[in-house]
């Protein structure tokens, strides 16, 4: 059963840790250039915009920091959830690999944010929902590294962060939805809707490549840190001693 | 299988208030927290009234947060140190029954009295006598949100280090919106305004944590306990 | 070129975005990968102490 296979190889460290070793370089490769283009594509040949001007270029920085925030920590959710229910060693130390560089990129969205918002509404802050429950989302990942910081037993810190990753999950459709469920400062969504995307052909492109860019350049880091996981974890296992040789 | 689950509930919550009028400085030691945090800010802040009467809000709750985070901490702690928690999740009971009937109790001991006992410390934040219900209601019901969120909390951290400051970490993200929708509330009373819609989301969020906080809870301290 | 720098105006707070938010790239690359080497020296001690 092909199937049951390819599910068996993705729960066994020594199989994941060399599958990441020969794909990291690939995703990174890749990422670097999506990123680039998309960086050219945004500063260089996108027009101004008709209101924002040019101060409307931060969306390529902004937006993909922001969409990462997100799209980790349902990421470390869904690995916490797997690891959980399937009891899988390799599911939690995805979850935990995910946890820095999510918390990373919630502030380089509330950052970029700050820098965009000052321009566009003459404050750097202000207590509106998605900025608000953008910041309870930085407090949820150091929750889940302070819990799983604060817990002696492995197998015990993997078991309750990974609960507390699960009870935060409500927080990213909050974050998502806040802007058409209440007044917001913040502006609606004008890519990721029904139907055809309000933005420009111009402008459009160099978001996109760079979204793919950032999600390519996420797997790439998170494959990093995994291998860094499971060798900590793995301690004597046999498999090891191959590897690091 | 819903009945046995039930009493057994009762006869945690039974326990409980049993067990806490043997100890009454569990009680009224987060209450007293409460009164002296409340107090603090017109001196640290302002003696002008008007001004106080502005941060009412923000006051109370700020002193009914912390004070709850303090109180959350002998919600488990007793009975997860003398293996009774132990027990009530090898006894074969519905453990998430048993850990809402605990949760429950310990609202009727922190949290309605801190809400009860709100309007001396409103009164000293300048707030008019109309407002009270209103202020005591919105705490009463936000409180009791509280405790459910906070149990979580309680539950995850009970085999962790410096477990105290851990919980506070925790429970800050998912008491925001209790926070926000409460204080919301206060401030509608103070001002004389209609606390519904409000008070209905906070309602909403306080039947969200009575279903789905007590089963985290019971996952929670059934990790703890391994 | 200074067109491209002032950016409309808005030059001042463009670019530190942009520094902030690829700098966060970089450095997350760069801590990943210190973790990693970290990771290795530290199995491969382990690996010759047990031999």
């Amino acid at each position: 059963m092909a199937t049951w296979t390819w599910f068996h190889r993705l729960a066994s460290p020594p199989h994941v840790y060399a599958f990441a070793r020969r794909w990291t370089p690939w995703f990174g490769a890749f990422a670097a250039v999506a990123m680039v283009v998309a960086l050219y594509g945004g500063l260089v040949l996108a027009p101004p915009d008709y209101q924002q001007k040019d101060a409307f270029r931060m969306v390529y920085v902004h937006a993909p920091t922001a969409w990462l925030s997100l799209m980790i920590y349902t990421t470390m959710a869904v690995a916490a959830g797997v690891g959980l229910i399937w009891r899988m060693k390799v599911a939690h130390a995805a979850a935990a690999a995910c946890a820095p560089i999510g918390a990373w990129f919630t502030v380089a969205a509330l950052g970029t944010g700050m820098l965009w918002g000052k321009p566009m509404w003459g404050a750097y802050w202000v207590w509106d929902p998605r900025l608000t429950a953008e910041l309870v989302l930085l407090f949820l990942y150091f929750g889940y590294m302070g819990l799983r910081a604060g817990i002696e037993d492995p197998a015990k810190a993997d078991k309750a962060s990974a609960v507390l990753a699960v009870v935060g999950v409500i927080n990213v459709p909050i974050i998502k939805f806040s802007v058409e469920w209440w007044n917001s400062l913040h502006q609606t969504p004008t890519v990721m809707q029904m139907g055809k995307p309000k933005m420009d052909g111009d402008m459009l492109w160099p978001l996109l490549l760079m979204f793919v860019g950032f999600a390519l350049y996420f797997v790439t880091v998170l494959l990093i840190r995994l291998r860094a996981e499971l060798l900590r974890r793995e301690r004597n296992a046999s498999w090891i001693r191959e590897v690091v040789a | 299988m819903k009945a046995t689950a039930l009493v057994a509930a009762r006869l945690v919550a039974m326990r409980d208030l049993r067990l806490a009028f043997r100890k009454p400085s569990q009680i009224i030691q987060p209450l007293m927290f409460f009164m002296i945090v409340a107090t603090l800010f017109p001196l640290t802040l302002t003696p002008e009234m008007s001004r106080l009467r502005d941060a009412a809000p923000g006051v109370l709750w700020i002193g009914a947060l912390l004070s709850s985070l303090l109180a959350l901490e002998f919600l488990f702690r007793d009975d997860a140190v003398d293996g009774t928690l132990e027990q009530f999740a090898l006894s074969g009971q519905s453990l998430t029954w048993m850990l809402f009937a605990k949760t429950c109790t310990h609202w009727l001991l922190t949290g309605l009295p801190l809400a009860l006992s709100a309007p001396i410390a409103a009164a000293a934040l300048g707030v008019s006598a109309e407002a009270m219900p209103g202020v005591v209601a919105s705490l009463a019901l936000g409180s009791f949100a509280m405790s459910l969120v906070g149990a979580i909390g309680a539950g995850l951290t009970l085999g962790a280090r410096r477990g105290g400051v851990l919980l506070s970490l925790l429970t800050l993200p998912l008491a925001v919106p209790i926070l926000i929708f409460g204080a919301r509330a206060t401030q509608l009373a103070i001002t004389g305004g209609d606390i519904a819609p409000p008070m209905y989301l906070l309602g909403a969020i306080a039947v969200l944590g009575v279903t789905l906080a007590p089963l985290a809870a019971a996952a929670a301290v059934r990790i703890g306990l391994e | 070129m200074s067109e491209f720098f002032a950016m409309g105006g808005y030059g001042k707070y463009l670019w530190p975005a942009f520094v902030l938010g690829f700098g966060i790239v970089v450095l997350n690359l760069v801590l990943a990968l210190n973790s990693l080497a970290a990771a290795r020296k530290d199995a491969r001690r382990r690996m010759e102490m047990s031999q």
